[in-house]
């Protein structure tokens, strides 16, 4: 097959890096000096996190923030994915849709909100429930590990909604309708049969999203940085970019080592448990939708209530609150006297030369990250599924790593390598080029995943026919290939756009300069400076021009299969 | 013991409305083993699904055992689990999480029956040796075979002792040889229960061989109801004809005295009083008798064999009588390609339509 050995050859080339980002976070935690003086190894920096009393406060920190997350995520979830999948509640398919795209609703944007309803001293439930109580204290406190992991949970229970979605989707309605048939009502239904059969898949997208948690940078840098509570994640950060102190490498990549063997243990077992819950999985002959559970005007009620709720809480409380903001000049709860001094002023004063300049990288990156991680990961798919070659499993581990290893971690790779390996060799550092390479790289495992699956649908013998019509295999993808892939491969490509647009935790690490800001990174920093309502103006530009390429997925992107993690 | 009265059903799908099930009318008596046949799509799987209470129609009325379950008319739609019927199912539905005991007893401990663990043990093992399977007890159901499924799926349908018991393809999904010693033995337990059994199939061998009485159903309605033989020899309809079996269709003049004018000449019926002017006599393979000599008088006609399939204990034979081809089934030694031959049609054996088949069995 003529171009077999092009194809292993880019995604070779692909993965490499994956690899060597991996190694070099292992090798920077021996590293005993700042980065430009001779190298000194060392295994200080592991002995100083291990006896650190610091290092296990972080970790019971992360520990609690993960778990509240993945609490409040499936406490939305699980009924959501009950209400759309299995009952006559009207509306399903849209509510399917909204919940799903809460998913690229950008996590920095909820956090802000939330900061502005809940926080100590200038969040307005709190000085609402101290007028009414005449409280001194605030009773509630969105900058700590409860209210950090309320607001990561909001965030994640779209994807743990669309995962649960799916485990109800796979499993025989029969099974159900069995039980029904043989005198189990409703409930005792649902207790001992539906449950017991999507434990499973409910236990792993509760890992899945535990995983994401661990690592999450966004809400623990908006929320918890200015209020001195750390996660990994932010600690890390925080020990590359500190105030006062010298960088610390050593230690950064000694925490992410540990961070990253967290992460593969969770990922391994992770998989563990979706190959047991595809046990239950039963392919029926007929592909029929099963009767749906009729709710009584009672139920549709106590359902339209909770809908009512969640959204309320996960989107409109802090849009409201993030509009509200934007109007003011110093933040204040609502009231006659703050109606009065609503204006658009921080609108006006926002610096918008940046903006066009962040809105200018935010388009070219959207632009290029999906397209070279489609070109990149169509070779990737191809070599594992169709080319033979020896080794082709460990290709398709080494594209799944990017999803298991913190994307923080990942960027201060790369920025590590940048600033002190290839310095001399290609100007990486600060350039917009360092971002689509990162971010191109973390994309892998989310485009080698959608390819596969498709491409594993497509019967191996139209491309053997083209091959035996004497087409050569760059014909073969241009005919044959692309076109039949091109649902998923437009779906995938607007996905990962979208995420782009809204990433942060990347940029964070990565954005050094206004020669690669972005929309985001203008955001975040104005956050970080202290003016929050120019941060909330700001914020909702950002929004409302995602407005359009969101519309754009809902006219080409959107399809049956929902979007697998983030 | 089931009735059901004027039951339509509308599926949408895609923004159009399918019908499934055309303003039906069923009556089952106890005891019987009723089966509903068709091809895919012609609606018995949304009946049986509405006798369980499992898919809730649009129109009219369904009652079992006397007591109304469904009307349209009253707002009633007794939900599955107030029915109390067996039901076997295609995918047989065995929950993996459960033991093969565990499968049936919970059923009979949280279903309406809600018995007791201690006299649930006694009916999960009657239950199991009525499909001897009772030394599986302890064996998680997921690591069961196909076969043994079934057999699970058919002793929790039994266990609550039903009056009714609902099955949709339970063989499907089995190879050959092990459907029939299933078959055989569902045959078996429903006669020596005594139990009414409504069974939804595609293959009618298989319901020509287990029912006492078929509908057969086509497009949401059905076409004609009866014992197999009834429906072998007297079809009501060119359709239910090809429906059980290849036959062979003669196109013809009626003029209403059993004496159709064909292109293969004149043929005399049994009964084609209801035919008048176009019509299409139809007959099957094992009917066109193969002679040597001439004896008969009526309906015999000279014929050329074009070709012949030796199938051991038969033959298979196309014959071209006037040009127009006929199959035929035969005995080993009836013909050999080119001999001639004489054809006969025995009377009572030929079947007359009103020309309205569809065109492509007309050849």
């Amino acid at each position: 097959m003529k171009g077999r050995g092009l194809a292993v050859a880019i995604s070779a080339t692909a993965l490499l890096p994956v690899l060597g980002l991996l190694l070099l976070v292992l090798w920077m935690g021996f590293w005993q000096n700042g980065p430009g003086e001779p190298i000194v190894y060392t295994t200080s920096h592991f002995r100083k996190i291990f006896t650190d009393a610091f290092t296990y406060k972080t970790f019971l920190n992360t520990l609690g923030f993960a778990t509240t997350a993945v609490l409040v995520a499936l406490f939305f979830a699980i009924p959501l994915a009950w209400l759309v999948e299995r009952t006559n509640l009207p509306g399903k398919s849209f509510i399917l849709a909204i919940v799903t795209l809460g998913a690229l609703l950008p996590t920095f944007f909820t956090a802000m909100g939330w900061v502005f309803l809940l926080h100590p001293r200038i969040g307005i439930v709190n000085r609402f429930l101290m007028d009414i109580f005449g409280l001194t204290q605030a009773p509630l406190n969105v900058a700590s590990i409860v209210g950090m992991g309320w607001v990561e949970g909001l965030g994640l229970s779209s994807i743990a909604f669309v995962m649960i979605v799916a485990t109800y989707r796979s499993m025989d309605p029969a099974l159900e309708e069995a039980a029904r048939v043989h005198g189990l009502g409703i409930f005792r239904t649902l207790l001992y049969v539906t449950l017991p059969l999507t434990f499973p898949g409910i236990l792993a997208a509760a890992i899945y999203v535990f995983t994401i948690a661990l690592s999450a940078f966004e809400v623990p840098a908006i929320i918890g940085l200015s209020n001195k509570i750390f996660t990994f994640a932010t600690f890390i950060f925080y020990k590359i970019q500190p105030l006062e102190e010298l960088p610390s490498y050593g230690v950064a990549g000694a925490v992410s080592t540990i961070l990253i063997i967290l992460a593969l243990l969770l990922s391994w077992s992770y998989f563990r448990l979706l190959r047991f819950s595809h046990r239950y999985a039963v392919v029926t002959g007929k592909a029929y939708r099963p009767q749906p559970v009729e709710l009584g005007s009672k139920g549709r009620l106590l359902a339209w209530s909770f809908l009512g709720f969640y959204f309320t809480v996960a989107k409109l409380l802090p849009l409201l609150l993030l509009v509200w903001a934007a109007l003011l000049r110093y933040f204040q709860p609502p009231s006659w006297a703050a109606l009065a001094q609503v204006s658009m002023n921080n609108f006006y004063g926002l610096p918008w030369k940046l903006l066009l300049h962040g809105a200018w990288n935010t388009l070219i990156l959207m632009l290029a990250v999906p397209t070279l991680t489609l070109f990149l990961c169509l070779a990737i798919s191809w070599t594992v599924l169709r080319s033979g070659v020896r080794f082709r499993v460990l290709f398709d581990a080494v594209a799944f790593l990017p999803h298991a290893v913190p994307h923080l971690i990942l960027a201060i790779a790369s920025m590590f390598a940048a600033l002190f390996l290839l310095r001399n060799v290609v100007p990486l550092y600060g350039s917009l080029l360092i971002l689509v390479f990162v971010y191109t790289i973390s994309r892998i495992s989310f485009a080698t995943r959608i390819i596969n699956n498709s491409l594993a649908q497509i019967h191996p013998e139209l491309e053997e026919a083209a091959f035996v019509g004497g087409l050569k295999l760059l014909q073969v993808m241009r005919k044959i290939l692309i076109p039949l892939l091109k649902p998923a491969l437009v779906y995938a490509w607007i996905w990962m756009a979208l995420l782009c647009y809204r990433e942060l935790t990347m940029a964070s690490v990565l954005v050094t300069s206004q020669a690669n800001v972005t929309l985001p990174m203008i955001v975040w920093s104005l956050w970080l400076g202290g003016s929050l309502n120019q941060a909330a103006a700001a914020n909702l530009v950002v929004l409302i021009c995602m407005v359009p390429v969101v519309l754009l997925y809902f006219v080409f992107g959107r399809r049956s299969r929902i979007a697998e993690g983030a | 013991m089931i009735s059901i009265a004027g039951v339509s059903k509308n599926f949408s799908a895609d923004d159009r409305s399918v019908a499934a099930l055309r303003s039906v009318h069923l009556e089952v008596n106890r005891g019987e083993f009723f089966v509903l046949l068709g091809p895919s799509g012609s609606g018995k799987t949304t009946l049986l699904r509405a006798v369980a209470g499992l898919e809730k129609p649009d129109q009219g009325e369904i009652s079992l055992d006397g007591k109304l379950v469904y009307s349209r008319s009253q707002g009633l739609c007794a939900p599955p689990e107030e029915r109390q019927v067996g039901m076997v199912f295609q995918s047989y539905a065995i929950w993996p999480h459960l033991t093969v005991a565990e499968n049936i007893g919970l059923v009979l401990t949280h279903g309406r029956l809600r018995l007791s663990k201690k006299e649930a043990a006694a009916r999960i093992h009657h239950s199991l040796s009525l499909v001897q399977l009772q030394d599986f007890e302890t064996r998680p159901a997921r690591l069961l075979s196909g076969g043994q499924q079934q057999r699970v799926a058919l002793a929790r349908a039994l266990a609550i002792n039903p009056a009714l018991v609902l099955m949709d393809e339970p063989l499907s999904n089995l190879d050959a040889r092990l459907r029939e010693e299933v078959r055989a033995n569902i045959k078996k337990l429903a006669v020596q229960i005594g139990m009414t059994v409504l069974y939804v199939t595609h293959d009618q061998i298989e319901a020509m061989m287990l029912a006492d009485q078929i509908a057969v159903m086509a497009h949401g309605e059905i076409l004609q109801v009866g014992r197999p033989a009834e429906l072998y020899r007297h079809p009501a309809s060119a359709l239910v004809a090809e429906f059980f079996g290849s036959i062979n269709w003669i196109r013809g003049m009626a003029h209403g005295n059993n004496r159709v004018e064909t292109e293969l000449g004149p043929l005399w019926v049994a009964d084609s009083r209801h035919c008048h002017g176009a019509v299409i006599v139809g007959v099957r393979p094992e009917d066109v008798h193969l002679q040597r000599s001439s004896n008969e008088n009526e309906n015999r006609i000279e014929g050329k064999v074009r070709n012949s399939v030796f199938l051991g204990d038969q033959i298979v034979c196309e014959i071209d009588v006037r040009g127009k081809i006929l199959i035929a089934k035969g005995s080993p030694n009836d013909g050999e390609p080119s001999d001639t031959v004489f054809v006969y049609l025995p009377r009572e054996r030929l079947v007359v339509f009103s020309d309205r088949v569809p065109s492509d069995s007309l050849g």
